[in-house]
C-alpha cells in the first residue's frame, strides 16, 4: 500500500506540472487551478498504468484536464461566479482577423457544447493544428474541422450582431 | 521565424522528454516560444513549491483507495472558508459544549484526549470508542491537552492505509495550547471496516514523516483485527502524548 502511495506521489511530481499549467491556462486563477489540479489528478491516478506510459500520457492528461476545467468554467458561469469571467487568452498563432473582438469570442465560446468548446480551445487558445486536436480528442480530422467551422461561423455572426 | 510555433501540448512533450524533442532548433530561433517555455517552466516550479505539498496527500489517498473506492478525506482547512458564514456559525453552535458524562472517547485522565464527533443533520454527536458509524460519515474532532504541544491527527484502517487528517498542510504539527475544536472536518471513505483515529502531541515540532512512520510501525500488518485491538504508538519524542478512538464503519 505504501509503495502504491509513493508511486502515486512520484507520478504526481512528474505530471502534476502539466496538469497545473493546463488548468492555469483555462481557469486563469492560481487558486482555482490548484484545486482543479488535485481533482484532475485524483481522476487520472485511478489508471496508474496509463500515467506511466510516457508515449501516450500527455494527450490523455490534456484531454481530461481540458474537459474538467471547461466544465468548471461552465458551472462557475451558471452560478455567476467571477472566475468564469476571466477571459481565455487566444494563441499567438491565431490570425488577428479571426476575431475582430477577441473578448467577445471568448464569451461566445461558453455558449457551445463541451466537444465544440474543447475543439475551439485546442485550436484557438492552444494553437494546435486540427490534426493534433483530432488525435488528442479521438475524433476524425473532419469532425474537428466541422465543429471549428460551426463555432467560427456562429462567433462571427454574434460579433456582427453586437456591432450592428 | 516563419515555421508555425508549437502548441502547448507540443511544448509539454518537449518539457517531459527534452532529449527526444524536435523543437530545440525552433526554440533557439523563436524568442516568443522561448519565452512561453520559460513561463511554463516557472509555472512548473510554482506547482512543485506550492501546489504539490498541499495536494499530494489527497492524490496518494485516491491511489491507495483503488479505482472504485474513492477516498473522500477532505482538506479540512480548505473546507472552512468554503462554508458560508451562517453555515459555519450553525455548525459551531451545533457542536456540543462538552461530551456527556458517559462519554468514552476520552479515555482516562491522560495528557491528551481525543473526542470524535459524527455529524448527524445539524448536530455533531460524540462517538464512543468502538462505536459503529455510517461508512461515509462526516466527522469532527476535539482534542484536550494538559500542556502546549504540537499535534497530529491521523487514522489507520484495516487495509493498512494511514491518512493524514490534521493539520493537512505544513510540517511539525499544529500548535495546540488547550482544549480545541479542530477546524474543518473529514468524510470517511465509505468502505466498511474499522478505522482508528489517532492523535499524537509532542512537546516540540514533530515532522509529519516521523508521525506517519510511528503509526505505520504500530500497525505493521494490514487487517481489521490489529486496528480493532489498537496499539501504543512507540518511537515518539520524550513527553509525547497520544490517544485514539476506534470507529466501526458500516455501509
Amino acid at each position: 500500500m505504501s509503495e502504491h502511495r509513493s508511486k502515486a506521489a512520484e507520478l504526481y511530481r512528474t505530471h502534476g506540472p502539466a496538469v497545473y499549467r493546463r488548468c492555469l491556462r483555462i481557469l486563469r486563477d492560481p487558486e482555482a487551478a490548484r484545486d482543479a489540479t488535485q481533482e484532475v489528478f485524483v481522476k487520472l491516478i485511478r489508471d496508474m498504468s496509463k500515467l506511466e506510459d510516457r508515449e501516450t500520457v500527455l494527450p490523455w492528461i490534456y484531454r481530461v484536464a481540458t474537459n474538467h476545467c471547461l466544465n468548471h468554467r461552465r458551472n462557475a458561469s451558471r452560478r455567476g461566479e467571477d472566475a468564469a469571467a476571466a477571459p481565455l487568452e487566444l494563441a499567438d498563432s491565431v490570425p488577428p482577423d479571426t476575431f475582430p473582438d477577441r473578448q467577445l469570442a471568448q464569451l461566445i465560446l461558453s455558449r457551445f457544447d463541451a466537444a465544440t468548446q474543447t475543439v475551439a480551445v485546442g485550436v484557438l487558445v492552444d494553437g494546435m493544428e486540427q490534426e493534433e486536436v483530432a488525435e488528442v480528442l479521438g475524433l476524425s480530422r473532419r469532425t474537428v474541422a466541422r465543429k471549428l467551422a460551426r463555432f467560427l461561423e456562429q462567433a462571427r455572426h454574434q460579433v456582427d450582431r453586437s456591432w450592428s | 521565424m516563419t515555421a508555425r510555433c508549437p502548441s502547448d501540448l507540443a511544448l509539454e512533450r518537449h518539457l517531459l522528454s527534452p532529449e527526444r524533442s524536435t523543437l530545440t532548433a525552433h526554440l533557439a530561433a523563436c524568442p516568443a516560444c522561448a519565452a512561453r517555455l520559460q513561463t511554463m517552466q516557472r509555472q512548473g516550479e510554482e506547482f512543485l513549491r506550492y501546489v504539490y505539498p498541499a495536494t499530494v496527500e489527497a492524490v496518494e489517498a485516491a491511489a491507495a483507495s483503488g479505482p472504485s473506492g474513492a477516498v473522500r478525506w477532505l482538506r479540512w482547512l480548505a473546507l472552512v472558508p468554503a462554508l458560508g458564514a451562517a453555515a459555519a456559525l450553525a455548525l459551531f453552535l451545533a457542536f456540543p459544549s462538552a461530551p456527556p458524562d458517559d462519554y468514552l472517547g476520552i479515555k482516562g485522565g491522560g495528557a491528551l484526549g481525543l473526542t470524535v464527533f459524527v455529524q448527524e443533520g445539524a448536530n455533531a454527536r460524540p462517538v464512543r470508542d468502538g462505536e459503529t458509524v455510517p461508512a461515509g460519515a462526516a466527522l469532527r474532532f476535539r482534542v484536550r491537552t494538559a500542556r502546549a504541544c504540537r499535534l497530529w491527527v491521523l487514522s489507520v484502517d484495516g487495509r493498512g492505509q494511514v491518512s493524514r487528517l490534521y493539520p493537512t498542510q505544513g510540517e511539525g504539527g499544529a500548535v495546540l495550547e488547550r482544549t480545541a475544536d479542530l477546524p474543518g472536518g473529514a468524510l470517511l471513505d465509505g468502505l466498511a471496516g474499522p478505522e482508528r483515529v489517532v492523535a499524537l502531541c509532542a512537546p516540540e515540532a514533530l515532522p509529519w514523516a516521523g508521525a506517519e512512520a510511528a503509526v505505520r510501525a504500530a500497525f505493521p500488518a494490514p487487517g481489521p483485527e490489529p486496528v480493532r485491538r489498537g496499539a501504543v504508538v512507540a518511537g515518539l519524542p520524550a513527553g509525547a502524548a497520544q490517544d485514539a478512538v476506534l470507529l466501526e464503519k458500516r455501509p
